[in-house]
């Protein structure tokens, strides 16, 4: 095929230059921000003052920021097990050929479509409520005494609370990603193992499983990245002011950038962007971890 | 060749106009700004503004509200805005930002130039975070002889938080103090608010015997019990320089933190008060008449009034003084919304037309009655029923604390504080431990 140079610098030039522009430029302009004082987010670069890696060294020193990262890698560790592990067993359940399955599908997929907002008050206000909560009077139907006094929302157990609320209403997401790769796997694979008398839990653990690998891949790598901006439900979690059992390295940033609470605190927008360059860090260090254990392609369906 | 060259021509016109197209949305405000009123963005280098070109020009103010469109104070504004157009021509556009969206957005609208005429939120945001942004109002003032029916106190919390100028002209007064339900107080038998920490004490001893929960509080407000203790005892300013610096060793903390411990041990907090998260305790506890007493702004009686009912006897004290303290009952937080014109405004005669119509007279009385808020403008005297009570404290008060006393001055520390002052609250810390988690955290 003959090249026409001209032709593909005409084509290219409009993505490429859009490219750098809403991606590149941004990215350089955070990494720049991260090495300066900038109290307003907008402020005209001459008013920047550099401060070297003051922005980095601040962060590693302020425990609330430790505190941060720690409640992120919680959420990110325990509620990814916890997800994952419920979406793949209701992806198995769902695509076994049950009775009603659209309908129980639709069930478990329903808090993505509530808004979290409207989802979040019903937990706190509701569902962990001491005084007339569900999880309360659960707790006194069945005489058990430890769920009906469990405070859900104190300072040491908010974090638990925050987990499972979250949780719940992420499950039906990844699920609907594990039904539709279990779905593509062939009946005939199944029909086979079958005749060779494998039980449902074996065809499960060698068909099934091995086959969902790029799946899997997908679900970890969605669910990273909704845990590294993890804010909607920080706050929802901790109206008004922060607390340091939901606290995100995003609601710091957020905080950092537009002022805490309702007190006027010191604003840095440069250590905002610090937290941003941080929080990328982490994700392509997982992407890399995810690209190393999940090898694509070795097994083709 | 020649079917190249068009191709390559209309290639070229193409991303000509792609670019072009985004060239015109990357930078909309100052273009939506020069199409709408050119001779208004040229003048917006001029910032010594007060030219009348506005008239010429034909279009309104432009009004960004910190208020959600479906609070009752964006109800009573947007009925006085009607009338203010109807009486004096001038259009008025007003959008309903809310406190995040105009926290977010304001200042980078201002930054990239953004036709806004005025705008509003507390007092001191306006005038510490916006600051640079705001019109000096003092000879706009002076010439409408704004201050003959203004509050003058507020006036000059303005002017103190404005570096010793008018930059904003208040209106929808608060105060921070203790909101009680006076049924409670009588069946207890208490028949005097209480002054001191003594009588603060023996007035919980009373309610606790009468049989209700003497104090609660939510998660979002309980820095400001601390806040207030501490600076009773020294000072807000000392205060604040404790919580900035990290001096968790000043005597006062440990000071404040057992007098916080003593509530709890006599059982004087709701049995909750930990797992409080804003608003059950001011809604489930206070509100519902299971409670007696919450420390919070004046805004308090308005967002329960549903719960509450209106048979519901509103009292209102100023934090207690404490035994040898710098402070008394006549300090707390005490302030305002502000309206503040953006320097860069060639309307800002109007916008003070506007800023004048909607603190005085009949648009203030609406705001009042409907919001259950204070009345800005002096003339005004009857307050709402439900704040009737709170007029002695608002009267009563001479120094201005910050926000919560300066118990959230420090982002970093804030959380830390409510964690461990709540865990105190409820009991399951002591004083000592309050002290020591926040050196803990401090290091």
């Amino acid at each position: 095929m003959k090249k026409n140079k001209t032709m593909i610098v005409v084509f290219l030039a409009p993505a490429v230059i859009m490219f750098c522009i809403i991606f590149l430029y941004p990215i350089f302009r955070t990494i720049a921000m991260s090495f300066f004082k900038i109290e307003g987010v907008t402020d005209a670069v001459s008013k920047w003052q550099f401060s070297g890696l003051a922005n980095y060294i601040k962060l590693f020193n302020t425990e609330l920021f430790r505190i941060s990262m720690w409640n992120i890698f919680r959420i990110w560790l325990f509620g990814g097990i916890l997800v994952m592990g419920l979406a793949l067993l209701f992806a198995a359940i769902l695509t076994s050929g049950i009775r009603f399955k659209s309908a129980f599908r639709a069930i478990i997929y329903m808090p993505n479509v509530v808004s979290a907002v409207a989802l979040a008050t019903m937990w706190l206000q509701y569902v962990f409520s001491p005084k007339f909560g569900l999880f309360k009077s659960i707790g006194e139907l069945l005489h058990w005494k430890w769920l009906a006094k469990f405070q859900w929302l104190d300072p040491s157990h908010l974090f638990i609370a925050l987990l499972i609320a979250y949780c719940f209403g992420m499950v039906g997401y990844h699920m609907l990603i594990f039904a539709s790769g279990i779905e593509r796997i062939g009946t005939d694979y199944y029909e086979a193992a079958t005749l060779d008398g494998a039980s449902r839990i074996q065809q499960f653990r060698y068909i099934t499983l091995p086959l969902l690998k790029g799946v899997t891949k997908t679900n970890i790598t969605m669910w990273s990245i909704s845990s590294a901006g993890f804010f909607l439900w920080s706050q929802l979690f901790s109206m008004v002011v922060s607390n340091t059992q939901t606290i995100t390295p995003v609601v710091y940033m957020y905080q950092n950038i537009f002022g805490a609470g309702n007190s006027m605190t010191e604003r840095n927008a440069g250590i905002g962007a610090a937290v941003g360059v941080l929080l990328s860090v982490c994700v392509v260090l997982i992407f890399v971890v995810c690209d190393k254990v999940f090898k694509d392609d070795d097994i083709e369906f | 060749m020649k079917k190249k060259m068009v191709s390559t021509l209309l290639c070229a016109a193409m991303v000509a106009a792609t670019l072009a197209g985004c060239g015109s949305s990357g930078d909309s405000a100052p273009a939506a700004d020069s199409s709408t009123e050119a001779p208004a963005a040229d003048a917006a280098t001029d910032s010594s503004t007060e030219t009348p070109a506005a008239e010429a020009t034909g279009d309104g103010l432009v009004y960004w509200s910190m208020w959600d469109a479906a609070e009752p104070q964006a109800q009573a504004l947007s009925q006085s805005i009607e009338a203010f157009t109807a009486e004096t021509g001038i259009a008025v556009d007003v959008q309903f930002k809310g406190r995040t969206g105009i926290r977010e957005g304001l200042q980078p609208a201002l930054d990239a130039g953004t036709n806004i005429d005025l705008f509003d939120e507390d007092i001191d945001r306006v005038n510490t975070t916006w600051g640079s942004y705001l019109l000096d109002l003092e000879e706009l003032a002076k010439a409408n002889d704004y201050e003959a029916t203004a509050n003058a106190g507020l006036m000059a919390a303005c002017r103190e938080v404005g570096g010793g100028t008018l930059k904003s002209i208040p209106y929808q007064p608060n105060v921070f103090a203790y909101f009680y339900n006076m049924d409670i107080f009588e069946e207890a038998g208490v028949t005097k608010v209480p002054e001191t920490w003594d009588e603060f004490l023996d007035t919980c001893q009373k309610i606790k015997d009468a049989g209700y929960t003497p104090i609660t509080n939510d998660n979002a407000y309980i820095a400001s019990l601390f806040g207030y203790h501490m600076s009773r005892l020294i000072g807000e300013p000392a205060t604040e320089e404790v919580v900035k610096n990290g001096d968790w060793d000043n005597e006062a903390v440990l000071k404040t933190a057992q007098a916080y411990e003593e509530l709890a041990s006599k059982g004087y907090f709701s049995e909750t008060i930990e797992s409080n998260q804003w608003p059950a305790g001011q809604n489930t506890e206070l509100a519902m008449g299971t409670a007696a007493m919450y420390l919070n702004g004046s805004w308090l009686p308005n967002e329960v009034k549903d719960i509450a009912g209106e048979d519901f006897k509103w009292g209102c004290f100023s934090y207690p003084a404490v035994e040898g303290g710098t402070d008394g009952t006549e300090a707390s937080n005490y302030g305002a919304q502000v309206f503040a014109i953006n320097a860069k405004s060639t309307k800002a005669e109007q916008a003070f037309q506007l800023i004048t119509y909607l603190t005085k007279g009949e648009a203030d009385v609406l705001l009042s009655e409907m919001s259950v808020g204070i009345p800005a403008d002096t003339s005004n005297t009857e307050w709402p029923a439900l704040l009737t009570n709170v007029k002695p404290v608002m009267d009563s008060m001479q120094t201005r604390y910050p926000w919560a006393a300066g118990a959230e001055a420090n982002a970093d520390m804030t959380p830390i504080i409510i964690e461990n002052f709540t865990k105190l609250c409820g009991g399951s810390l002591d004083a000592q431990g309050f002290v020591d988690a926040l050196k803990a955290a401090g290091n």
